[in-house]
């Protein structure tokens, strides 16, 4: 009987599952008559490290998928820790590949943008299609990440699926739809379409450098995780290149690299206005103390501003 | 005669032996004894007596102490735990000083013991006394020290015996501190929807008295903290607090939730028992004392819209640290309450396994208006209201493999639950498998026959054969078990109610060890005396009240938290306490001032002071325990504990082995 109570433990164990598919990992909380989930989209997931930086309560983790000889580096595998997440939905707000979700009861929702507690990405996509004719229906694929869909409609607006059977194609109109929420804002499109059809905004600023003189002798891990291809390269000497127009600082590459060779410096995430102390934290571990307190002193929030150079423990500037 | 002046004069003993009735008559050869005492040296006097605690028995001491001119007495009855004190008192009645008086226990080390041996516990019982009159010969005669007494008050737990504790205390006229470890003060009643036999509203008859100790000019109230430590003895308690950080400053805070409707988490609240949310700042329940909001720091993502609107008011404070606060008080009431046993380790039950599956508590959560479902009895499967609901009776409890004790309270509340469920919803058909019924209080008897007339159907079933299984598809549970007669029952129902047992408060062990309390075997604080001391321990000026005694409903829960209330101030209405003078004592003349007994005292109750030039040894009477260690560890002797020196000690040690 003694033992029955040395053993037994007042906490309730939280009704907390994990599942996981070829396509998802689904976390679920379950109370009376109420649901929370949070679901990672596998086939968006590019296994970056966007998420696990910004979760402010640490139950994200992303490491480098275990390496087979002889085959191509996998993209990092993202898990959540069932027992951390708090399904805030701040990694659903930031991840630039649309790939996490929160749902209470099925519905989708993502509290701290309910509340104002955290800001959306800004995502600035400009699309004149009038920019295009039916040459660019051969352009759906330039997408590296395959949310752009192109077609032709003719002037009643309807889909037509076999551009050679019209008599004059030329009339025909182009239309292109992004998928916004799962858009990274590479910038591919931008400079595969024809001038002015597609502009866009990068969400994340920053450079990356890459230390060549780590690389191992033919290792181009970097090159096969990287979502935004072209991005990463080989040149002709072997040795990794970076086209930074289209690098959308992810970090997935950081992970994958197997010699710490890589560095990623964000200095500016474009998000719309908010006033968070979440985001502030979340700002400060994507990019850096100092480039976070830039943007808070941008904003003019000396008091947030203050606090995280309290915290560092540097000299707060009076006045 | 006063203390250190040493008897010289021959002593003369008399031995008086109890027959407690037939508890030690009945095994023990009480006359042979009688005889064997009167051939022990010194001893003038010996007699036996039916129930020597009796008042004729008392009077034949006093007698026989004039007649016989007896300067030391032996009893030879039960444990001096239970009446020590009144011989004491008997003898100091007949003109003798109570500490010439020695005990032997011929009962719970004798004739209970040994009751199958009757002649061998006669010849222990010879043994005992022989080392008794040994002992007595060498007694001195002492006087009681005189201790200050600190008079407020301490109760721990503010559930609704720890409430009325404090109340009394409070209206008696005494400063009291009123403890919780939780947020909010009001316990297990404050999750209560109605409470038995009446269908009161629970926490519109517990709110006004929260509201009351909140009020109340002479307590204070000191929630989310927890007890450190715990110095000191009766009279002269210091007790060391540790408030949790709220995050929220609680003079600051209005209770107005504006946080809380800014707050993007939301948290399972542990107060509707995990079925429904609070958000990371919020408070346990609307009617929570005092009112004042908390930050769950394990789930805030600290985006500070809780310090916006809170605005001017400035009551969040995210900086807040753990805060120690030490009191001082005379007396401490424990009223720690219990805990509901979750019977997620068995799998009999399938709880936490079949959705539709709950315990009592869980219900009452249902139940409530407030609660995670606004009242409204649904299943966690569809959340359709059922039609069919079993409540099952001793989970966990009366099972020898988990907690074998009756948890008391459970047949009442199954009723009632089962009753409010009949009374809302006519159509849905309610069972209750039990094994045996018990309504043994005024007008339980009365709701139990209600209940019958409601169409509640009372199934009697055997305790050991019961077994829960769910059917996939519908998610209703099949019921197999056994009658007494051994017949199979099957039933399916949309909905089971566990009524689990109730367990002590997970904590209460430290608390227990913190205050030298016992702790019974089924884990609940010991009481002095079950029948004589029921809120009384064994450690001088603690007391306890409520369900951490052992398994009660709300009205005895009352009534103890009211007489520990007594028995406390009992102690805090005096200026003075007298506590017994058996502590160490220094012989300064043969002290060298050496240090070794402060270094063996456990108490912090012996130290070195500077007499006269030289260091010797002092002790510190109320702190000492009487243990002897620094007795033991004195080179010169000089240490010695009061009546329990070498001397005494030694003749009794040879008295036990020299026939």
């Amino acid at each position: 009987m003694t033992n029955a109570l040395e053993e037994w433990d007042a906490e309730l164990p939280m009704k907390v599952l994990k599942f996981e598919t070829a396509d998802s990992l689904v976390i679920e909380r379950t109370l009376y008559l109420r649901k929370y989930s949070l679901i990672l989209d596998k086939n968006r997931c590019v296994g970056c490290e966007i998420c696990s930086l910004a979760c402010p309560k640490e139950a994200i983790s992303v490491k480098a998928a275990q390496k087979v000889e002889g085959q191509p580096a996998r993209k990092p595998v993202v898990d959540v820790d069932l027992e951390k997440c708090n399904f805030c939905g701040i990694c659903s707000a930031i991840c630039p590949f649309g790939a996490m979700q929160v749902r209470v009861d099925g519905e989708k929702v993502i509290p701290v943008i309910n509340t104002e507690s955290f800001p959306q990405l800004t995502r600035d996509i400009f699309v004149d299609a009038s920019k295009c004719d039916i040459k660019c229906l051969e352009l759906s694929d330039v997408c590296p990440l395959n949310i752009i869909t192109i077609k032709a409609l003719d002037k009643d607006g309807r889909e037509v699926k076999d551009v050679n059977a019209v008599e004059r194609p030329e009339e025909l109109q182009i239309s292109i739809e992004i998928e916004k929420e799962a858009c990274p804002c590479c910038r591919v499109c931008e400079f595969k379409f024809p001038q002015g059809a597609i502009r866009v905004n990068k969400i994340f600023h920053g450079s990356i450098r890459i230390n060549l003189d780590k690389c191992p002798e033919g290792c181009r891990d970097c090159v096969d995780v990287c979502p935004i291809d072209g991005t990463l390269y080989l040149g002709d000497d072997g040795k990794v290149r970076i086209n930074e127009a289209t690098c959308v600082y992810c970090g997935a590459c950081r992970i994958a690299c197997p010699e710490d060779a890589i560095e990623i410096q964000r200095t500016s995430i474009r998000h719309t206005p908010v006033r968070s102390g979440a985001w502030n934290k979340t700002l400060e571990r994507l990019t850096s103390p100092e480039y976070a307190a830039r943007e808070l002193l941008a904003k003019g929030f000396s008091r947030a501003r203050d606090s995280v150079w309290r915290r560092l423990g540097w000299e707060v500037p009076r006045g | 005669m006063s203390e250190g002046e040493r008897v010289e004069e021959e002593p003369r003993i008399g031995v008086f032996v109890c027959h407690c009735g037939l508890n030690i008559a009945g095994v023990v050869d009480v006359e042979a004894v009688t005889e064997y005492a009167k051939t022990l040296p010194n001893v003038v006097h010996a007699e036996h007596y039916v129930y020597m605690c009796s008042e004729p028995g008392q009077q034949l001491i006093k007698k026989a102490i004039k007649e016989h001119k007896l300067n030391r007495v032996v009893v030879a009855a039960c444990s001096p735990a239970m009446h020590e004190p009144t011989y004491q008192r008997v003898i100091e009645e007949a003109g003798l000083n109570r500490y010439l008086f020695e005990m032997a226990n011929i009962r719970e080390q004798v004739s209970w013991a040994h009751a199958s041996w009757p002649d061998r516990a006669t010849e222990k019982a010879k043994d005992l006394v022989r080392m008794a009159v040994a002992k007595a010969r060498l007694l001195q005669p002492l006087t009681p020290i005189k201790i200050p007494v600190t008079d407020k008050a301490l109760v721990i737990g503010g559930g609704i015996a720890g409430i009325n504790a404090a109340l009394n205390l409070a209206n008696m006229g005494y400063k009291v501190y009123l403890l919780e470890r939780g947020e909010s003060i009001g316990g297990h009643m404050a999750q209560l929807d109605k409470t038995f036999p009446t269908l009161d509203c629970s926490i519109c008859i517990e709110g006004p008295l929260m509201v009351d100790v909140y009020r109340h000019p002479n307590i204070e109230l000191i929630t989310y903290a927890e007890v450190k430590d715990v110095e000191g003895y009766i009279g002269n308690f210091r007790v060391k607090v540790e408030k949790k950080p709220r995050y929220v400053i609680e003079e600051r805070c209005t209770g107005c939730g504006e946080c809380r409707d800014v707050c993007p988490i939301e948290v399972p609240n542990e107060w509707d028992m995990y079925l429904g949310v609070r958000k990371a700042i919020d408070v346990p329940f609307d009617q929570a004392v005092p009112l004042v909001y908390r930050i769950d720091k394990d789930h805030c993502i600290e985006c500070y819209k809780c310090v916006d609107a809170c605005g001017p008011r400035e009551a969040i404070d995210f900086s807040q640290q753990p805060e120690e606060i030490d009191l001082e008080v005379g007396a401490i009431v424990i009223a720690t309450g219990y805990d509901i046993y979750l019977p997620y380790d068995d799998p009999r039950y399938g709880y936490g396994k079949y959705d539709n599956v709950i315990t009592a508590l869980e219900m009452e959560r249902l139940h409530i208006a407030a609660g995670p479902t606004r009242g409204v009895v649904k299943r966690a499967s569809d959340g359709k209201v059922p039609k069919s609901v079993a409540f099952i009776q001793c989970i966990g409890s009366r099972d020898v493999t988990r907690f074998p004790y009756c948890s008391g309270i459970c047949c009442m509340y199954s009723i009632k639950n089962a009753v409010l469920l009949k009374e809302k919803h006519p159509e849905t058909e309610v069972y209750i498998l039990y094994t045996d019924m018990r309504t043994n209080y005024k007008g339980y008897e009365e709701f139990y026959n209600r209940a019958k007339e409601l169409g509640i159907k009372f199934i009697r079933i055997d305790l050991e054969k019961r077994q829960i299984s769910e059917d996939p598809e519908t998610k209703n549970l099949i019921i197999q078990a056994e009658t007494e007669e051994g017949e199979t029952i099957k039933l399916e129902v949309e909905m089971v109610v566990l009524a689990s047992a109730i367990v002590p408060k997970a904590g209460a062990k430290d608390l227990a060890r913190a205050l030298g309390l016992s702790v019974g075997q089924d884990g609940f604080f010991m009481e002095a005396h079950p029948k004589l001391r029921p809120v009384e321990t064994l450690v001088d000026g603690v007391f306890i009240a409520g369900c951490c005694q052992g398994p009660k409903d709300i009205q005895f829960s009352v009534a103890q938290g009211a007489a520990a209330a007594v028995k406390a101030a009992e102690i805090l209405s005096k200026e003075t306490l007298e506590i017994d003078p058996l502590v160490a004592a220094v012989d300064e003349s043969r002290c060298r001032g050496c240090g070794r007994c402060e270094e063996v005292c456990e108490f912090g109750a012996i130290n070195l002071v500077e007499k006269e030039g030289r260091l010797v040894a002092r002790v510190n009477e109320a702190l000492c325990k009487g243990c002897g260690a620094c007795s033991v560890r004195c080179p010169t002797g000089a240490v010695k504990v009061r009546n329990f020196g070498p001397e005494q000690i030694r003749a009794q040690a040879i008295a036990a082995i020299k026939r």
